[in-house]
């Protein structure tokens, strides 16, 4: 029953992604393209780190290589190479391929903390020798090509892009869902789980962990491809850590324990960025505090949450909980106006534009605009606003957290969600 | 916050899809406007929008205001191609940006790539501060205009304006930054020396922003006897570079770059003073009007790339003056045939685009550290002070080689 409602669920999910695209703006199908891709790419990361339980931060390296690799083959193409255009990731594929397996051979003979540090090593000695290969990666400006035209199609369009990385996203999770159905996939868990115990069956551990690594780079370098094919070139500042921390906090917010969560993550993130990142220079700052509130207060994750639900859809007693999650909402958009209205209120008292006023005024305190709204920073009315917001907010949240929390005690615990988690504890750690 | 309301608009412009070419002019700004590098991408906006509200003052274009939309690249360059993408989607004409010629070079080519699949919609890209050579060399194109200097401007500037003021020694130590822009400075101080009058006694490059000790480099400038050291070293690098000479009781005088970035006197210190910095402009330089009334309107004195910007949109403001769309279609290419004839005249001389590569032919100002400066810088009571000004003819450069230009038919 549960895998028809997931085939459904996945198939309209897919129609809407075949069908809609043509009637959004540009900026949507761009928004997109970016979706697919940061998926894509938190996907392959979590199948090292949530299912094999191998927290990588250097999963720039192979995006990057990616991008690289695909880039040159461009070139090759624009100067007269006979390749098919859509076929470009494969080389993105095959660059990941190959360096995951020497950098994960290396990698894989430490695991916990001197894993991350030699992943992390591998990242940074990618990002500081690159710029100095002049010839391969172009220096700091980097290298940059043009999609070429294959069988009638163009590949000038964003929407054309759209396609053409949807098709390989959707290709590549197929293939990632699958592996988690196979023996391997399962000797995958067991790893994470138990290592000593499977080196007692009889496995190589450290030579299946070095393939893990490889292929979770493989799908690394595909996202890196299709970025590379979006986006038509490629520097040095890809191999940066900003890439390999935005893709841990992605999947540590959609959730590691879950399969699709980091697609949730990778989507919330990029949504976010697109929607916020031109409305507010705080942006950077919400979505920490975005990421802190969810390892606080849901360390399995969006996913997590809405995993939790799902699986209680039939037994659970929604006409009862209805009304505390609707006053949890309340409570929440309360306590979360407040923050904004502080952040955006310091922001504009301490920018640049209201330093001007403010030595203009000759002593006095001028009003500024904010929310279509004035305010006056001497007015208490202006301080009264969030502090009764969240005030209000807060007691909310506190009040209806006990309801909510009984609420599910009293219904018992779901006999599905007895699959193990994994390390919470060392995951939290490595991502702090 | 009116911007929130821009935003709003931008977002369901956003929505409807391709929607049809709107009326005003449009400028987009790509600049790192969150994170590290903020600092200078905030004077690049502010220049903008100063810049731009005085065109808007005096009518607009095209029966419009020419609108401003501010884009954060976060830092990167791939933040830029991403936003240069919502660029286009939110119709964009202009596109400026100059904090950094790697993505500067980005934007160059996606500009030029747009160009090419979107014939009759094309787009400018104004750089205010990217100043790589490739950009007019292997990179250059017809709607990529150079509105600041490139390193053998600064160099030769700097040469000429030391030498006269008895500073040039004939012992002169390159260091600089291993990648394109300390390269450039490099080769442009070596092919200087013959005409300078100097020998380069030692040439240097190394990491970018990760040396934290410079006394090794020190230890080297003392051993080659040079009294000049000319470097085009910026932020830490230079800063740590100053200090560790001023530790090694070195005396020395530096020809720079980007001694002016803000922060840098304060940092600097008294270590700084006597130095020489080759740039734009410099507010001792022109009269004293400009800067007061940027001052008036954005609080502070116009410094280090604010200038330049200025220059730029000012040029572009002059370039639409002569154009007239009845209120109709925006021509791109139109506007960039216009900005090619702009004679721009700025507090230190003209300013004029070179049409074989869109570098602008512009005068250089040479300037010294110096106590109880007329503008102080950083709250100190140091400042620069102007030593001379060398002609945009004196100072440019030929064409580079790698430079083919196709121009709109």
């Amino acid at each position: 029953m549960a895998s028809m409602r997931n085939l459904i669920l996945m198939a309209a999910v897919l129609a809407v992604l075949l069908i809609v695209p043509p009637f959004l703006g540009l900026g949507w199908q761009n928004a997109l393209v970016n979706i697919l891709i940061a998926s894509l790419f938190a996907l392959a990361f979590n199948l090292l780190s949530g299912q094999a339980g191998l927290l990588s931060f250097g999963h720039a390296a192979y995006f990057g290589m990616g991008a690289f690799a695909t880039l040159h083959l461009m070139l090759a193409v624009e100067d007269g190479l006979g390749f098919p255009t859509p076929l470009l990731p494969l080389a993105g594929a095959l660059a990941g391929l190959v360096v995951g397996l020497v950098a994960g051979y290396f990698s894989t003979m430490r695991s916990g903390v001197y894993f991350a540090l030699v992943t992390l090593a591998f990242a940074e000695l990618f990002h500081s020798l690159t710029p100095h290969l002049q010839g391969l990666f172009g220096g700091e400006s980097g290298i940059s090509s043009m999609r070429m035209p294959w069988q009638g199609i163009i590949f000038g369009s964003v929407l054309e892009v759209y396609y053409l990385t949807l098709g390989w996203v959707m290709l590549s999770i197929l293939v990632l869902w699958a592996y988690t159905r196979t023996p391997f996939g399962r000797l995958t868990l067991a790893i994470r789980d138990n290592e000593q115990r499977v080196r007692f069956l009889g496995y190589n551990a450290h030579t299946a962990k070095m393939v893990i690594f490889a292929i979770s780079a493989m799908f690394t370098g595909v996202a890196g491809a299709l970025q590379a094919i979006s986006n038509e070139t490629a520097n040095y500042a890809l191999f940066g850590s900003q890439i390999s921390a935005q893709v841990v906090l992605q999947t540590f917010v959609g959730g590691a324990t879950i399969f699709f969560g980091p697609v949730v993550g990778a989507v919330s993130f990029t949504l976010f960025a697109y929607l916020v990142s031109d409305l507010t220079r705080s942006w950077l700052f919400y979505q920490g505090l975005i990421f802190v509130l969810v390892m606080l207060y849901a360390p399995a994750g969006i996913g997590g949450v809405v995993q939790h639900h799902m699986r209680s859809l039939r037994r659970a007693d929604w006409t009862g909980l209805a009304k505390p999650y609707a006053l949890a909402a309340l409570g929440a958009l309360l306590v979360g106006s407040a923050v904004i209205y502080l952040t955006e209120t310091v922001a504009v008292l301490f920018g640049e534009e209201y330093s001007v006023n403010l030595r203009n005024a000759a002593g006095a305190y001028p009003g500024y605009h904010l929310f279509g709204l004035s305010w006056s920073p001497v007015s208490p009315l202006t301080w009264l606003v969030p502090l009764v917001l969240a005030g209000v907010g807060a007691v909310l949240l506190f009040k209806v957290r006990g309801t909510i929390a009984a609420k599910w005690e009293a219904m018992g615990r779901p006999e599905t969600e007895s699959t193990k988690a994994p390390d919470a504890a060392k995951l939290k750690g490595g991502a702090a | 916050m009116n911007k929130f309301a821009a935003l709003a608009a931008v977002s369901t412009l956003a929505f409807c899809a391709n929607a049809a070419q709107a009326d005003p002019l449009k400028i987009g700004i790509i600049e790192s406007l969150s994170g590290a590098q903020t600092s200078s991408g905030r004077l690049y906006a502010t220049a903008v929008q100063y810049s731009v509200d005085k065109i808007n003052a005096a009518g607009g274009f095209n029966g419009e205001d020419i609108q401003v939309v501010e884009y954060d690249n976060a830092g990167g360059a791939t933040g830029a191609a991403d936003k240069f993408k919502q660029a286009v989607a939110d119709g964009v004409d202009i596109v400026i940006q100059g904090a950094s010629s790697a993505i500067g070079g980005q934007i160059t080519e996606d500009v030029r790539k747009h160009n090419l699949r979107n014939p009759g919609n094309e787009m400018i890209f104004i750089n205010v501060g990217g100043e790589a050579m490739e950009l007019t060399g292997d990179k250059c194109q017809f709607y990529h205009f150079r509105y600041t200097t490139t390193a053998p401007m600064r160099v030769n500037a700097l040469v000429s304006a030391m030498k006269e003021a008895g500073d040039l020694g004939t012992k002169v130590f390159s260091i600089n930054q291993n990648y394109s822009w300390g390269q450039d400075m490099q080769s442009a101080i070596e092919s200087a020396a013959q005409d300078g009058g100097f020998e380069v006694v030692d040439a240097v490059l190394h990491d970018v922003n990760k040396i934290q000790d410079f006394a090794p480099f020190v230890a080297r400038i003392k051993s080659s006897g040079a009294t000049t050291v000319m470097t085009g070293n910026w932020s830490n690098d230079l800063l740590l570079l100053m200090k560790a000479t001023g530790d090694a009781g070195l005396d020395v005088t530096f020809g720079t770059a980007y001694l002016d970035q803000p922060g840098n006197i304060a940092n600097a210190g008294e270590t700084a003073l006597g130095h020489y910095i080759a740039n734009n402009y410099d507010n001792t330089a022109g009269d004293a009007s400009f800067a007061e009334d940027y001052k008036a309107v954005t609080g502070q004195n116009p410094i280090f790339v604010e200038p330049q910007t200025i220059f730029a949109i000012g040029a572009l403001g002059q370039a639409l003056e002569g154009l007239d769309f009845g209120g109709g279609a925006v021509d791109v290419t139109k506007i960039a045939l216009a900005l090619e004839d702009v004679t721009y005249e700025s507090p230190v001389g003209p300013i004029t685009v070179r049409k074989e590569d869109h570098q602008t032919i512009r005068p250089v100002v040479v300037s010294k550290v110096v106590k109880d400066a007329k503008y102080p810088a950083d709250d100190t009571s140091m400042g620069f002070q102007s030593v001379g000004v060398v002609s945009g003819e004196d100072a440019i450069y030929p064409v580079q080689d790698s430079c083919q230009m196709k121009r709109p038919n």
